[in-house]
């Protein structure tokens, strides 16, 4: 593999990693417009463990992840009083003030950025976001991911047959910001460096808006997603200065027509009867 | 000094309360986040700059960047708000966002990626009141955003069509029922927060003489802070809160640091969001009826 | 007739704002006495419900199931103990399809962590997927469940809502409506599914419009009007009574 293929797979990896980070929570209802505050919470603790405390990076990059899921379960009571538009807009203005504190901590270097001292190559950030699939993939076969759906179609009749909203709503804002964490941390030390400006608004947004470009009713939608949000403007790249232009059309034009996304609920049902009963695919 | 630092805060609020009640009219009567007005913010003052480059005469250039304000906005609302009426709440959310997107990298290919030095349009000329140094622009703009916000109120509670406005924003479906036309009004709708945006982006060229692709969105995600800290859907909230996140921004500029306006602007917003998520100035939201 | 109380409302008022929807009502429901509550449109009918399922609290007054104090216990836990709703406008998760909305009712009965966590749906049929098509099929409509519910008619739909509250196991039924908006074929399904429940003991309160579904299968009619109990008895009963008759009746008595 080339080094430019690399290259794209790892930001594909974490793009995939932000993206099921944003869908969780979305599938119950709740947008995290503030995903790259968590991705930094991350990013800043997996990389102070390594380099202060010199913690193997087996053990700082789940700290890591551990350490913004526990920062949502502190806010997501709170937070997530919230309903609708004003919750999008909370965790917007939490994951401002997330970046803006690390720009502040002198400890991690402040706005000249962090050094980090470990290297991890591509295979791990790779094999990080195969786990998050799998774990993902996984989870979207259990009660959990069927009671988040609920929730989003109808809080009042989930609660009413028993589900604990709250609860699954923190669970969920807490897994997604987990999974933020994690991709900080091996962003980090993938890089070698940490600088707060990295997390900003557009990381948190763009990644809402691959998350819906590629559908938010199944556990699919994120994986193209992502994998289109990466590809495109690489597709694009003969286009030079005009290529993100032209993907921003692509964007307004695709909602317009899809706003569903490009994976749908039908769409698979569609594909695995076809599969079950491959005879009676022709119509 | 305070007194000064008050009085910079005040100005530079002023072109936060047009982008705040861009926004809060958008939301208040729609239900719609629209993230590209921090790019209609930029056309404003992007739009002016280059038709200005093109030879056109200041006047001129303004009215064509307002009306290319206008025109985009149209474009937004059929594009990303109509057609995703039916779909989940954060999809015209996005298509919005892909303006955002369009927009700046339009000019990013077109201009690049630099701050452009905007002329001095007002003439160099300061008031002075006791110790206290007030630009001419900053004098223009702050009647400019004044005398808009005040035309808008009075629009809002005078006019039938002001009255179409808050009756949409009050129950969508009885105004339908009660015989306005919301094919009409929405578009119209759409329009008065462009121009409330792109006025905030020449004012903004005016004051602080640079242009470039990227300036609505620190003032455009600003200015959300702002409408939410009044409450959704209050012209006078939209004003207090425009004013207040003014005067947090260069209060905290000049007395804690610049790295911590986003900790005080952003930490304001969350507090209230989480005390008062209403606002300051709006209304608890209604009740889901079963 | 056994004479358990399966629900009790004791002096139970609602006011929303300055306006009273109910006021002082008392009534029994008892165990496998199947119920309707009647009255014109309007009469507070929902909010009973609404009531009693705890999506409102009640101004004043107490809700007894069983013997139990629930006027306070949160909506949540309240299926827990027995109690299960249907909806006057269906309301069945739209994102979801019908298989998947009957495994979200079955949840009280499947609510360790563990359960939430099992990714059971890898294993093909499944005994919780067994169950629920178990439970369409007991009403012949196990064709439909892998379709989206959106999709489905009306009366079908209708249907599948309560067979979704009926997986609870709840001892107490609240069906809102359950034949409004069926043809006569699906009120026929929807009534012989009812003495299905009836069967098994399940305590049905209905609201209803229709008499004579409301003859064919409540042996209890109370009657509401304007937020009050206005008689009580055998429908034949209450259809006696002038109060009723001027009231509910009251162009028909005329
Ligand atoms: N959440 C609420 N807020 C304000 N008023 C309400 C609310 N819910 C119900 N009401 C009012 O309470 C009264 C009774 O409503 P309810 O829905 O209980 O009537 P109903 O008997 O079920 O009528 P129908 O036969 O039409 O279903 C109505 O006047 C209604 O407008
Ligand atoms: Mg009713």
């Amino acid at each position: 593999m080339s080094g430019y293929q690399t290259g794209l797979l790892v930001i594909l990896s974490f793009n995939v990693i932000a993206a099921y980070a944003v869908y969780l929570p979305l599938s119950a209802g709740q947008l995290n417009l503030g995903i790259a505050g968590f991705m930094a919470m991350g990013a800043y603790t997996a990389a102070y463990l390594s380099n202060e405390l010199a913690w193997p990076l087996t053990a700082a990059i789940p700290a890591g992840a551990a350490a913004s899921c526990l920062l949502a379960l502190v806010v997501a009571v709170p937070i997530l009083r919230t309903h609708g538009i004003y919750l999008a807009l909370a965790t917007f203005a939490l994951g401002q003030v997330i970046t803006a504190v690390f720009l502040n901590l002198e400890v991690v270097g402040a706005a000249a950025g962090y050094q980090v001292t470990t290297f991890t190559g591509p295979a791990t950030v790779i094999a990080g976001a195969a786990g998050v699939l799998a774990f993902m993939l996984l989870l979207s076969r259990t009660r959990f991911a069927l009671y988040l759906t609920a929730i989003k179609s109808d809080p009042t009749v989930a609660d009413l047959m028993g589900i604990n909203v709250r609860g699954m709503q923190i669970a969920a804002f807490a897994i997604g910001a987990a999974i933020a964490g994690l991709g900080g941390g091996l962003y980090g030390h993938h890089f070698s460096f940490v600088e707060a400006q990295h997390f900003s608004v557009a990381l948190s947004v763009y990644t809402v808006l691959y998350v819906l470009l590629g559908g938010t009713q199944t556990v699919f939608g994120p994986l193209v997603g992502a994998a289109f949000f990466t590809l495109l403007p690489e597709l694009l790249r003969a286009s030079q200065g005009w290529r993100y232009v032209f993907f921003a059309l692509f964007i307004i034009g695709f909602m317009a027509t899809r706003p569903q996304g490009l994976i749908t609920a039908d769409l698979l049902r569609v594909f695995r009867r076809s599969r079950r009963a491959p005879e009676a695919a022709q119509p | 000094m305070i007194a000064q630092q008050l009085v910079n805060g005040t100005m530079l609020g002023a072109i936060y309360v047009l982008v705040a009640v861009a926004f809060t009219l958008a939301i208040g009567v729609l239900n719609f986040l629209n993230f590209s007005i921090p790019g209609l913010f930029m056309v404003g003052g992007m739009g002016t700059w280059i038709l200005m480059r093109l030879g056109w005469h200041w006047s001129v250039a303004i009215g064509g960047a307002l009306l290319a304000a206008a025109l985009i906005a149209l474009c937004v609302e059929r594009l990303a708000y109509r057609r995703s009426q039916k779909s989940d709440p954060e999809v015209p959310l996005v298509s919005s966002l892909g303006f955002l997107v369009l927009l700046e990298n339009l000019v990013l290919a077109t201009v690049g990626s630099d701050q452009q030095p905007f002329p001095a349009l007002v003439p160099d000329f300061n008031l002075r009141i006791g110790g206290l140094v007030i630009g001419a622009a900053q004098i223009i703009s702050l009647v400019i955003a004044v005398c808009l916000v005040v035309w808008l109120s009075i629009m809002l509670r005078k006019t039938s069509l002001g009255r179409q406005i808050r009756g949409v924003a009050e129950n969508r479906d009885t105004a339908i029922l009660l015989g306005v036309d919301v094919g009409r009004l929405v578009p119209q709708l759409f329009v008065f927060s462009a121009l409330f945006t792109a006025l905030g982006g020449v004012l903004f060229a005016l004051n602080y003489l640079q242009v470039s692709a990227f300036m609505g969105e620190g003032i455009g995600f600003k200015g959300i802070a702002a409408m939410i800290i009044g409450g959704m859907g209050s012209v006078w909230g939209a004003v207090l809160g425009g004013l207040l996140i003014g005067l947090t921004e260069v209060l905290s500029i000049s007395y804690i640091g610049a790295d911590f306006v986003n900790i005080t602007v952003y930490g304001l917003l969350l507090v209230l969001l989480i005390l008062r998520p209403q606002g300051l100035l709006g209304r608890a939201a209604a009740r889901e009826k079963l | 007739m056994s004479a358990a109380p399966a629900l009790t409302l004791d002096h139970l008022g609602k006011a929303f704002g300055g306006l009273r929807v109910l006021r002082d009502l008392s009534f029994t429901v008892r165990a496998q006495e199947p119920t309707a509550l009647i009255g014109p449109n309007g009469a507070g009918k929902t909010t009973v419900f609404n009531l009693v399922s705890g999506v409102y609290a009640p101004s004043e007054g107490r809700i007894l199931l069983g013997e139990r104090d629930i006027t306070h216990m949160p909506s949540r836990r309240r299926i827990a103990v027995g109690l299960s709703r249907s909806f006057q406008n269906i309301r069945l998760m739209s994102h979801l399809t019908v298989i998947e909305n009957l495994i979200v009712g079955q949840h009280v009965r499947a609510s360790g962590l563990l359960d939430l966590v099992k990714p059971f749906r890898l294993v093909p049929n499944h005994r919780w997927r067994r169950e629920a098509i178990d439970a369409l099929a007991e009403c012949g409509l196990e064709a439909y469940a892998d379709e989206s519910v959106s999709a489905l008619p009306y009366g079908i739909r209708k249907r599948i809502d309560l067979v979704r509250a009926t997986l609870a196991g709840a001892s107490l039924l609240m069906l809102d409506e359950p034949a409004a908006g069926l043809n006569p074929t699906e009120t026929n399904a929807m009534r012989a599914h009812l003495e299905l429940l009836k069967k098994r003991g399940v305590t049905l309160l209905i609201v209803e419009h229709d008499m004579h579904f409301v003859d064919q299968v409540c042996e209890r009619v109370i009657v509401l009007n304007f937020g009050e109990k206005i008689a009580e008895g055998t429908l034949a009963e209450v259809q006696r009574d002038p109060q009723v008759r001027s009231a509910y009746l009251g162009d028909e008595a005329a």
